[in-house]
């Protein structure tokens, strides 16, 4: 870890196991201040494990997580505080109407009600959700769902915001829309990570790309140290030892 | 591809295909199998709650047995019929009734899993049925009613018990396929999340009725005599409730032609079933629509204004307030939450009225009178009853409380703000028990004794369950089925119930015994010195509980998420 500037998320050695089989096995991994970074990985890679721990709702083995300097699992408090958080597979709160359910994180994260009826409003119509009126999350459609998810997470405006494949069941209308949204949330000096298989997504948007395979990170850094002259795809398919053509096997197609 | 002139046939061959072999019965019920065992895999708490479900499911068999071959055993061949006419009827009609309100069904076969495999209505509807047919309840039902055929053996020989054997095999058939079919129907019925709603909470009522219904059928089984009995089980053995269970006794009877009958109306009865299923199946394997956006309408008012309903505006706009207001809309609009407070009003206001009342009246021997002791007694019932609820709040919420743990809520906070918002909903009610109680008893000096028990046994019971429900949680699963539930959860549930029941009924009885020793006195004391226990009782359990529930958040967020 840097010394003068904390990275945004430092993770170091983490380590989870599900009974017998090993999700992720030593991972290690800095985020810097003001990077878009993409954590790309196959299914099952151990995505969405590695970020439950790195947010503060899965106990790691062994290991820890670090938030712009605090320890998420020995001083959860002052690390949550700046963390925006959207997971993926998990429910919202889908009882309530979307501002209801603003308003409640809002007011869990300790924010003035004036301020959270204001952001709570610009987020309503920026995302096209505001003509949903009394309708229950519950109802929603599954873009809908995630545009509101991502509305909680950016409600306290966090310093750095943890989304869990982001992109998943978006129509690409509203997937254009939270694309424009996070790259406004760099510019302005926040920081990205997400997690996502969808290659294209990640070429286009990130500064800093790391490719999880097997519960540990095989290559992290910038997107052009990570892909060099090559495409990412090719990285990608090299580095977690998938197949590229097909020989004989399928010849009944 | 042309079929008269192919020059390029010899080159290009097309791909060989086999043509696919039938799916059987057979490969259903070994489906079934496989997904029990593998449910059991490495989990010992899952085995010994299997052996444990097993167990019960033994025990009933046996009672069963018993009481359908006591007839014979006892040599009281009059019983015989209305033992398998009424017996069987009942137990039809718990198959019919008990998957809707209580057990769910077990869905680890789950129709919508087939939805896109190639299989024909009539295999599928078959296969899934033999399946069903592999479980505790079944096995034990079958065994419970080869105690008619020991009868029918007994009365009228081997043809007799041949045929009570299959009228038993019938009959089991029938009670699967009739739990079957209804909550298929039923499921297909409530596919909107409204409707749906709105029948959980019509079967929650009906299910908080089923006690009283039972208390008045063994008071009127007091009175029953033999030959009203016999009446009663020869209207009920020509449906097909009791149809293929007295079939055994008329054959031994000497009514050949009836038992046919009989066997016959089963056998209508479960094909009817069957085809009723398996129209329900296919809606059911659609699976559940989304009504979509409702009501465009935008409302008035800000954000933070909309979260809190209008009773609670006095409560402040912070973190406790969010919590408090979100909760108490939950008791609400969730179906699951909104069942369980209609049970505890039918119950509460029931039970004691029973106890206290029909104490006086209604059971014979007037010399049993109410007191204040016995009251108090009857609302520490009440008020643990209601404390209950909260035994597994967090599986109500599900993976949803990930958001409360992202945001630090302290746990302290949490417990605090999900009991105030409870019992925004139960203390009025307990006061209106209270008072019906002191009204129907005609003792308004006792309305202390009344609120000043359940309050103490409430504080006491919330106190405890907030230890259980971060100790002792499970996840309720995320379906459109509101029948389902996970296999071995509803042992785990009472299991669960009765350490609670009994460590709030431990710390709630000195208040019953104050009422016994102190007298008169206690009269004008109970209501302070109760309210003042209950209350302590119920924050220090926040303050405890809440230390606990700072360390085990992780793993609390892990038990009450679905697996899937």
């Amino acid at each position: 870890m840097n010394r003068s500037a904390p990275a945004a998320l430092a993770l170091r050695g983490l380590v989870k196991r599900f009974d017998t089989k090993v999700a992720v096995s030593g991972l290690n991994l800095d985020v810097p201040v003001g990077s878009f970074y993409g954590l790309l990985g196959p299914n099952g890679a151990g995505k969405t494990t590695t970020l439950s721990m790195a947010v503060g709702l899965l106990r790691p083995d062994s290991g820890s997580a670090w938030v712009l300097g605090h320890d998420v699992w020995a001083s959860p408090l002052q690390a949550k505080q700046l963390l925006g958080v959207m997971p993926d597979g998990v429910r919202l709160f889908d009882r309530l109407t979307g501002p209801e359910l603003l308003a409640y994180h809002g007011l869990l994260r300790g924010m003035d009600p004036a301020v959270v009826d204001q952001r709570a409003r610009e987020l309503l119509d920026v995302l096209a959700l505001a003509d949903a009126g009394r309708t229950l999350v519950v109802d929603y459609s599954a873009g809908m769902k995630k545009k509101i998810a991502l509305a909680c997470a950016l409600l306290h405006s966090p310093r750095l915001l943890v989304l869990d494949e982001p992109f998943e069941a978006v129509d690409p209308v509203s997937a254009a829309l939270i694309r424009e949204i996070l790259q406004r949330y760099v510019g302005n000096g926040g920081t990205v990570i997400f997690s996502s298989h969808v290659l294209e997504v990640v070429e286009r948007l990130c500064t800093h790309v790391a490719i999880l395979a097997g519960g540990i990170i095989q290559r992290a850094g910038t997107l052009d140290e990570v892909r060099g002259d090559r495409s990412l795809e090719e990285v990608f398919v090299e580095v977690v030892g998938g197949r590229t053509a097909t020989g004989e096997e399928l010849a009944w197609l | 591809m042309a079929v008269t002139v192919a020059p390029a046939a010899d080159r290009v061959t097309p791909p060989r295909v086999d043509p696919p072999r039938p799916v059987r019965t057979r490969h259903f019920v070994r489906l079934k199998l496989r997904l029990m065992g593998n449910n059991l895999r490495g989990q010992a708490w899952r085995i010994s709650l299997f052996v444990l479900g097993v167990c019960c499911g033994l025990w009933y068999a046996v009672t069963g047995f018993v009481l359908f071959a006591l007839p014979a055993l006892a040599d009281e061949p009059a019983w015989a019929l209305p033992m398998a006419g009424i017996g069987g009827g009942l137990l039809v009609l718990g198959w019919l009734l008990l998957p809707l309100v209580f057990f769910g069904v077990d869905e680890s076969l789950d129709p919508a899993r087939f939805a896109l495999l190639p299989l024909s209505r009539r295999t599928l509807v078959t296969g899934l049925f033999a399946a069903a047919l592999v479980g505790t309840p079944a096995v034990a039902t079958l065994v419970a009613t080869a105690g008619l055929v020991v009868t029918a053996g007994a009365l009228g020989g081997w043809s007799a018990a041949l045929v009570a054997a299959c009228g038993v095999v019938v009959g089991l058939f029938v009670c699967v396929a009739v739990s079957r079919a209804v909550t298929s129907a039923f499921a297909t019925m409530l596919r909107s999340r409204r409707v749906r709603d709105l029948a959980a909470v019509l079967l929650a009522l009906l299910a908080a009725l089923l006690g009283p219904a039972q208390i008045a059928v063994i008071n009127a089984a007091g009175r029953v005599d033999l030959d009203a009995a016999r009446t009663v089980a020869r209207i009920v053995g020509w449906t097909p409730l009791g149809a293929p269970y007295t079939a055994g006794v008329d054959a031994a009877e000497g009514r050949a032609w009836a038992a046919a009958v009989k066997l016959l109306i089963g056998a209508v009865t479960l094909g009817a079933l069957l085809w009723w299923w398996s129209r329900s199946l296919e809606s059911a394997m659609v699976g559940a629509a989304s009504g979509g956006p409702a009501g465009g309408r935008s409302v008035p008012g800000g954000a933070v204004a909309q979260l809190f309903p209008r009773l609670l505006s006095w409560i402040s706009r912070d973190r406790y307030g969010a919590l408090v207001a979100r909760e108490a809309r939950y008791w609400w609009r969730d179906a699951r939450r909104r069942s369980n407070l209609i049970s505890i009003a039918v119950i509460g206001v029931f039970v004691p009225v029973m106890v206290n009342v029909g104490s006086r009246g209604m059971v014979d021997g007037g010399d049993f009178d109410a007191s204040p002791t016995v009251l108090s007694g009857s609302m520490l019932f009440v008020g643990t009853l209601a404390a209950l609820t909260l035994a597994n709040q967090f599986g109500f919420d599900g993976s949803a409380y990930a958001a409360n743990m992202i945001a630090g809520v302290p746990g302290r906070v949490e417990l605090r703000a999900r009991a105030v918002a409870f019992s925004l909903y139960t203390v009025p009610l307990l006061l209106a028990v209270s008072v019906v109680m002191v009204f129907f008893l005609r003792e308004p000096a006792w309305f202390g004794v009344a609120v000043g028990s359940l309050l103490a046994s409430y504080g006491v019971g919330l106190a405890v369950n907030m230890y259980l429900s971060i100790l002792g949680a499970y996840a309720l699963p995320e379906t459109s089925n509101p029948f389902a539930i996970n296999t071995g959860a509803g042992i785990a549930r009472s299991l669960l119930g009765f350490v609670a029941i009994l460590a709030t009924a431990v710390l709630g009885v000195p208040v019953v015994v104050a009422t016994a020793l102190l007298g008169d006195l206690w009269l004008w004391l109970a209501l302070p010195v109760g309210a003042a226990y209950g209350t302590g009782a119920a924050l220090l359990g926040a303050y405890l509980a809440g230390d606990v529930l700072d360390r085990r958040m992780p793993e609390l967020l892990l038990t009450v998420t679905p697996r899937r």
